[in-house]
């Protein structure tokens, strides 16, 4: 192989076609774009940062700074020939009326209990999917769990109406089975909403968990098993702290979803299961200048999922050093 | 090249990573056609070198010369150099002959010279038939093979090659190692090839050098290395070695002569090299030693017992305590064959001064 | 782990699969009740509540708007989250967290007070309620995912690929064109199909930020506020179908990717 091969295969005068990536590297307008683009590195990160930076701050940031501005106003939207003034009413508001911060606190209960039940229903399932089931049935049985989770809110929400209503699937089992005469009411209480919370946020619950599990290796458990320590022990030494991170982004992830439900708790909850969101979006549906108040109910509750959601994070993170110790 | 000029010049390069200096103001020549290796243990400097030259690095200090044309600032893709990386970098979505073709391609030539060079590219690293074959389908040693035409398709001034043998198992490694150094010799290209492993470093290379901390530590042949260690760390980092702690009692022409717990030594040093008087280590490779019931006719020559030996197949191991040298230890290299007649008894280990290198430290 | 325990777990898996499925399995076998009411027992069967969905123009029409905005609103998560990516991953400069922080935050935000700020933004800016103003909100509530998934995948590009391809001669677009881009490929198509479901379901946004014309979910909610119909049941249950095998279809496709491009 003659070391100057290259330039002696390309007689000069037989025409020989460039192949795409040859002619556009050497295409004029492509390389006065590369030189611009690429002329030093500190330009080349500015146009590359410009655009991004540019749109999570006038389109992720934008909407929360403005619902703040708005909460904040005297009047929005702002009728002709009238003045706006800056004003701290509208929170004020909030705290006048039992109405208004009733719901409140019980969407944050809901959430708080919801979340719960959501962790201690799904951590046996990705516990036996993490540790009880070869690599290969893994992926396909979590598969199946994340199916249904593929479909909307609404047409899960409806599918729980029907599993729970006084002629649901559930009384129609338990009246054949003879435990009851009459059908329960389960529908528009806090506990057809709870059902239909639980399902629609498992999933977010069950993948965090599934993968803190997995990522653990058995050799821990068998070395406490090897020292001497039982089940219940090897679980609450071993397995819960060293999945505790998966457990508190599952718990964050679950609680803050759970706050934001609008349509569930309107077809599976009743006029005692009023929840905030609710609250916040009367503002919106009504006419007149409503919409500053519900910007600041709105932010009083991001405010506070916000708080709670940094508060649990510290004390995941409190019980994991004290773990590691 | 028709001139005497090296064909990459590297002047003076210094360069550094936060607080830690990688290369301490490196000169070195390299000449068309040679087959230089830098060897050194992790963080010597050797990849930092070996990446300047590519054009990932800029050096703090110093340039680049090459083919006579300062290349120090230029990007990877505007220099004639091309690389075999450690993993190989295949691209994975593209076949073997697109992956070849890469190069070509971006180098501007017409399609019926791309596809010439890749057959004969091809045909040259017995690659032929497995031009439509994905990376992820071919074994190590073809993918390695494939790199190398990779870097090699666009007939690059110098082939820089980083540690490509570490991913072979140990079998293979040998017989790539015949494979390259043919390759080398019949595509006369330069080769800069940066190793750990002094194994592959003496097989292939024409020059090798030695680097430790940033610096160089010995610039010679495989030979010249491996004999004539300039340093304790050489003589360490390459083969075996037992290390006297001597003290130099003076010179006679090029021997230098040397006491040693009591046993006066005889050693060789390049001419023109004088040594103070004062402490030395000496150093003496395995299997440089010679044994025998009788006093060898060696320069040097020392009784001691064999107080413990290895079996390794073809050859023994021997760890042998001198006799009236302060219970000092020398190991040795013999063939089973000696080896076995030695016995328990006094036996005399002698060696030639010039199988003795003194260290400069 | 004993034997008796290991039933139980297993037990409580198929427990939970039950209740995953159980009310999705009963709801579409509701649509093939042949009477008004929802409830059981079912009597008689029939199937003119899903030969109904398709000749119902409402239906009809809320599908194809459903499935118009989700594309859009894909295609501008994709391209805002490759990019936000590939400028956060492996890149260390003043204020990176700040950014990949803003850049994840329209994921977390719970839906009521995302879709009330989207509503207050848009008025803002003069958008009318209606399908752009819903696609920019489904867009901007999927970037986030998108940016996961492709700094997840990017993070996996080994850095001596995109060295290679610069050794051989390609400038730093080309090496963008033919070496990262191609790598990203499943991580791209895989979070596409992520934001295309996410759309296609989203109720709270399209809620707030639609106009006259309701996109599926809103249909259905409307229709529920209403009364409940073997109607509503047969409308849902295409609506599952679809998001379900384009779900399933995704899943495999992705993962034989992932198998495929493997380095």
């Amino acid at each position: 192989m003659p070391s100057d091969a290259v330039q002696t295969r390309t007689a000069p005068g037989t025409p020989d076609t460039l192949p795409f990536w040859g002619r556009m590297t050497r295409w004029s307008p492509y390389r006065a774009v590369v030189n611009v683009i690429y002329g030093s590195p500190r330009r080349q990160f500015l146009i590359l940062a410009i655009f991004p930076v540019l749109w999570v701050l006038t389109q992720h940031l934008g909407p929360m700074v403005q619902m703040l501005r708005v909460s904040l106003t005297s009047a929005y939207p702002v009728a002709p020939d009238t003045e706006t003034y800056l004003t701290l009413e509208h929170y004020i508001k909030f705290f006048g009326d039992s109405i208004f911060w009733q719901p409140f606190f019980r969407t944050l209960a809901f959430a708080f209990v919801f979340t719960f039940c959501t962790l201690v229903l799904t951590y046996p399932v990705a516990y036996f999917l993490a540790r009880h089931v070869s690599r290969k049935n893994q992926m396909l049985m979590l598969l199946l769990l994340l199916i249904p989770f593929w479909v909307g809110e609404i047409v899960r929400t409806y599918a729980i109406m029907i599993l729970l209503g006084n002629t649901g699937a559930l009384n129609l089992v338990l009246k054949t089975l003879g435990l009851i005469d009459r059908p329960i009411p389960f529908m528009y209480t806090s506990f057809s909403m709870g059902v239909g919370i639980v399902y629609l946020t498992a999933l977010y619950m069950l993948l965090p968990l599934y993968s803190a599990l997995e990522k653990l290796p058995t050799s821990y458990n068998e070395a406490a098993a090897d020292l001497g320590a039982g089940p219940w022990t090897r679980f609450r030494r071993i397995t819960l702290p060293l999945t505790l991170e998966g457990i508190g982004s599952g718990c964050t992830l679950v609680f803050l979803i759970s706050t934001g439900f609008y349509a569930t708790p309107i077809l599976l909850g009743g006029p005692s299961t009023t929840v905030f969101a609710q609250t916040i979006a009367g503002f919106f549906h009504t006419a007149g200048d409503q919409w500053p108040t519900g910007a600041a109910f709105a932010s009083i509750m991001f405010a506070a999922a916000l708080l709670l959601t940094v508060l649990f994070q510290r004390i995941i993170k409190a019980m994991r050093k004290g773990d590691t110790k | 090249m028709t001139d005497t000029s090296p064909l990459v010049r590297i002047d003076g390069i210094t360069k550094s990573f936060g607080s830690t200096v990688a290369l301490h103001d490196l000169d070195l020549d390299i000449a068309q056609g040679e087959f230089v290796t830098f060897l050194g243990p992790s963080g010597c400097g050797k990849s930092t070198t070996l990446r300047i030259l590519g054009g990932f690095e800029t050096p703090d200090k110093g340039r680049v010369i090459l083919d006579g044309q300062d290349v120090t600032r230029l990007p990877p893709d505007r220099r004639n150099v091309n690389m075999v990386f450690q993993d190989y970098a295949l691209f994975p979505h593209m076949t073997v002959a697109q992956n070849i073709a890469f190069g070509l391609e971006l180098k501007g030539l017409g399609k019926a010279a791309i596809k010439a060079r890749l057959d004969e590219i091809m045909t040259f690293l017995e690659l032929d038939g497995y031009g439509d074959r994905y990376p992820g389908q071919l074994s190590g040693g073809q993918r390695q093979r494939v790199a190398l035409a990779r870097a090699l398709a666009p007939d690059p001034a110098l082939l820089l090659l980083d540690e490509p043998l570490g991913a072979l198992d140990a079998k293979l490694r040998g017989q790539v190692q015949k494979e390259l150094k043919s390759i080398q010799r019949r595509t006369h290209k330069t080769f800069f090839f940066v190793t750990h492993d002094q194994e592959e470093a003496l097989t292939m290379s024409d020059r090798i050098v030695v680097m430790n901390k940033g610096r160089v530590e010995q610039d010679g042949t495989p030979e010249e290395l491996y004999f004539h260690p300039a340093s304790r760390f050489v003589a360490e980092f390459i083969g075996e070695t037992n290390l006297l702690n001597a003290t130099v009692r003076g010179m006679e022409g090029n021997d230098v002569i040397m006491d040693w717990h009591g046993q006066t030594l005889r050693g060789h040093v390049a001419p023109g090299r004088k040594l103070p008087q004062g402490p030395a280590t000496a150093s003496i490779r395995l299997e440089r030693l010679g044994f025998g019931k009788v006093r060898p006719e060696t320069e040097n020559a020392v009784q001691g017992r064999v107080i413990g030996s290895t079996f390794l197949g073809s050859r023994m191991a021997l760890d042998v305590r001198v006799e009236n040298a302060g219970d000092a230890i020398l190991k040795a290299y013999v063939d089973t064959a000696t080896g076995s007649t030695l016995g328990d008894g006094p036996v005399w280990i002698g060696w030639d001064a010039d199988s003795m290198a003194v260290l400069n430290d | 782990m004993t034997r008796g325990s290991r039933i139980f777990m297993s037990c409580i898996y198929w427990a939970f699969v039950l209740y995953v499925f159980v009310p999705l399995a009963l709801m579409i076998l509701m649509g093939f009740k042949d009477s008004k009411f929802i409830g059981f027992p079912i009597r008689s069967w029939t199937l003119d509540w899903y030969t109904g969905v398709f000749d119902d123009g409402a239906v009809v029409s809320a599908f194809g708007y459903s499935i118009a905005i989700a594309v859009l609103s894909t295609l501008v998560s994709i391209l805002v989250g490759t990019w936000i990516a590939v400028l956060l991953e492996g890149r260390k400069f003043v204020g990176r967290p700040v950014v990949f922080g803003l850049a994840v935050m329209p994921a977390l935000v719970p839906g009521i007070i995302s879709a009330i700020a989207f509503r207050i933004y848009a008025r803002g800016l003069g958008i009318e309620p209606g399908m752009g103003a819903i696609v920019w909100a489904h867009a901007v509530h999927n970037v986030p995912f998108v940016v996961l998934v492709v700094m997840a995948r990017l993070s996996t590009l080994p850095k001596s690929q995109l060295e290679a391809a610069r050794d051989l001669g390609a400038d730093p677009m080309v090496v963008f064109l033919r070496i990262t881009l191609p790598y990203l490929v499943p991580a791209i198509l895989g979070a596409s199909i992520f934001c295309l479901l996410l759309s296609f379901d989203d109720f709270v946004r399209s809620f707030f930020l639609g106009g006259y014309e309701p996109t599926l979910p809103v249909l259905i909610f409307a229709k529920l506020r209403s009364g409940m119909s073997p109607e509503i049941n047969a409308i849902a249950t295409v609506a599952l179908i679809v998001t379900a095998a384009i779900g399933i279809w995704a899943e495999r496709f992705t993962r034989r990717m992932n198998k495929d491009s493997k380095p």
